[in-house]
């Protein structure tokens, strides 16, 4: 079998984090002791990512997928553990590594602040010997793809954050990384911006083969995106899988939607299931994962259906749920 | 090294969009030239030598520190390395495929040179205004020794102040504190603002066992000619000496404060 692009065994990061007690008697305290713990932000989790493949990293705020990232990206030297991007140890930032892979992150600028965007595309150029005609190719591709052609001889810090983002992205682009990781790129762009980036995204994938990892807060763009994710919180990896099989190994119910001729009294369908939606003659149940078919059966035999499905739970609730502990 | 000329180049666009900061900090140079040289014209009126000095050669000695100061002292790093470690602004660099301890000497040497064409400018005019009579060293050996040694000290003051900002991979929250610290003393025992054989021997010997006499002291001593021969020798070797020690220590502290680093804010 093929090496995977990204290895990663047992992968463990721990901080050390001194805690100050609240107030300015607090802070006096904390110059004479001070009391540290660590902070397991990353607790051993193990996982491979094949050429090509576009993950989604999904997780509440703190779970860990950040410093992941930092990790792969050779930024935080590991508490313990293995791990492998195209076959080099990260951590020892070989340009030979480096020249083919990048970060993103939605939060930060790697841009010049004072000096038009243009500027920074050319020192990133040099500084990853990318040679001119295809410097010239992939500027003109990717700012046609992102329609930010004619704004970058303007000063960055009077560009907008969609504008900057965009450059932001060129910038981590130009020379063309073989694996790319996405910390929320999405994160405070307007609807119509989300919408290119995603679009973007999913194209550079496709036309270069790129490996992907991506991070999110918006479910939208890892439904989207990516076939497969990797669930993590509190540093522990939930689930690994296909998006699509997450519904069924944590989501305990299906629901089920249905219209009636008439008005019904809800009363009555309470032991068909949970009653979650009811606008008069069309309501929402949910009902327990096997019992299904047989309460749909129920629901035909007993009441005026004019139209009955049955649905997966949404991913948005599965996940919610996951991440509150508890099955849905 | 095509990729640190481009930094070379950014460095200096960037250094014309701050116009004000740039004139502000001209000035306070030229107050502190001006300060430096009324005080030791007025101790010489009436003496033709001081503390084994002519007024040629301490009025050389003051307009050189305009020069060497500019030249060896001067660096943006100084004001940005502890807040990129603090703030995280250091992945950016460690992403790529740049050093970044050759990146910052790039940006310090980009507003050095920079800085130093005012620095002559400036000179040539209060010459014009002041007419002084200035010493020209007698030895061509003088001149290469001022050389050899202003590029040591431009070495010795970027590791020490790096060592000084690295710090701040183990406490993020005081990037100043040292820093500080060790700007005032390269200001003060650097020699900036009094030759310091002045001081007494003691002291003065005290001193060369520390990097900062370096810095501004030695350069220009040894081009005013207070510095010759086997001492001139001596005092080279140990500049060039303290330049590896302090590349050795930086490096080390560099490697481990990486491990260290919480890449934080980002």
């Amino acid at each position: 079998m093929e090496d995977p692009v990204i290895k990663v065994k047992d992968l463990k990061k721990y901080y050390r984090i001194h805690q100050k007690e609240p107030g300015l008697a607090g802070s006096v305290k904390s110059l004479f002791s001070r009391k540290y713990y660590n902070v397991e932000a990353v607790n051993d989790i193990s996982f491979e990512i094949g050429e090509g493949e576009l993950v989604g990293f999904i997780g509440p705020n703190g779970a860990g997928k950040t410093t992941t990232l930092k990790v792969l990206s050779g930024l935080l030297y590991p508490t313990s553990g293995y791990v492998r991007v195209l076959g080099f140890e990260p951590f020892k930032r070989q340009p030979k590594f480096q020249k083919q892979f990048s970060l993103v992150m939605g939060q930060k600028n790697q841009l010049w602040w004072d000096l038009p965007a243009w500027e920074s595309f050319i020192l990133n150029k040099e500084i990853y010997e990318v040679p001119d005609n295809q410097f010239e190719t992939i500027v003109h591709e990717l700012s046609e793809m992102l329609e930010i052609k004619d704004i970058l001889k303007v000063q960055v810090r009077k560009l907008s954050l969609g504008q900057r983002m965009k450059a932001e992205l060129v910038a981590a682009l130009l020379h063309s990384p073989k694996v790319l990781f996405l910390d929320e790129p999405t994160i405070g762009l307007d609807v119509v911006a989300q919408k290119k980036m995603r679009d973007f995204v999913k194209e550079y994938n496709q036309q270069y083969k790129a490996t992907i990892i991506l991070t999110s807060h918006y479910m939208g763009d890892v439904k989207e995106l990516c076939k497969r994710v990797i669930v993590i919180d509190k540093g522990i990896i939930l689930y690994d899988g296909l998006l699509e099989k997450i519904v069924e190994k944590f989501a305990a119910h299906k629901v089920i939607k249905v219209d009636f001729e008439k008005p019904i009294d809800p009363e009555k369908l309470k032991n068909i299931g949970e009653i979650k939606e009811n606008e008069e003659m069309h309501y929402l149940i949910h009902v327990p994962r096997k019992e299904a078919p047989k309460r749909a059966a129920k629901l035909l035999d007993n009441f005026p259906v004019v139209d009955l499905t049955i649905e997966e739970p949404p991913i948005e609730d599965v996940i919610r749920q996951v991440f509150n502990g508890g099955k849905v | 090294m095509h990729k640190y000329i481009k930094v070379f180049n950014v460095s200096w666009q960037n250094e014309f969009t701050y116009r004000l900061n740039f004139i502000l900090w001209r000035i306070r140079n030229l107050l502190r030239f001006l300060m430096t040289y009324f005080l030791w014209s007025g101790i010489f009126i009436g003496q033709r030598q001081i503390f084994g000095y002519s007024q040629e050669q301490i009025i050389t000695y003051v307009f050189l520190v305009l020069i060497v100061q500019t030249f060896v002292t001067s660096a943006p790093s100084q004001d940005n390395i502890g807040g990129e470690i603090a703030n995280g602004d250091l992945s950016n660099y460690l992403l790529k495929p740049v050093s970044y301890i050759k990146y910052w000497f790039t940006r310090d040497l980009a507003s050095k040179l920079f800085n130093l064409f005012f620095a002559v400018f400036e000179i040539t005019l209060l010459w014009l205004i002041f007419r002084p009579a200035v010493f020209f060293p007698a030895q061509v050996l003088s001149i290469a020794g001022f050389f050899l040694s202003v590029t040591a000290a431009v070495f010795i003051n970027y590791f020490l102040s790096l060592v000084a900002r690295f710090v701040t991979f183990w406490t993020p929250e005081n990037t100043w504190g040292i820093a500080f610290v060790v700007l005032v003393l390269i200001e003060i025992l650097g020699g900036g603002i009094f030759p310091l054989d002045v001081l007494p021997k003691p002291a003065f010997f005290a001193l060369q066992l520390t990097p900062f006499p370096y810095l501004v002291y030695f350069p220009i001593a040894i081009f005013v000619g207070k510095v010759t021969g086997l001492y001139l020798i001596q005092v080279l070797l140990q500049s060039y000496v303290w330049v590896f020690m302090l590349y050795w220590v930086m490096m080390k502290i560099w490697q481990v404060g990486l491990k260290v680093y919480g890449s934080e804010g980002r």
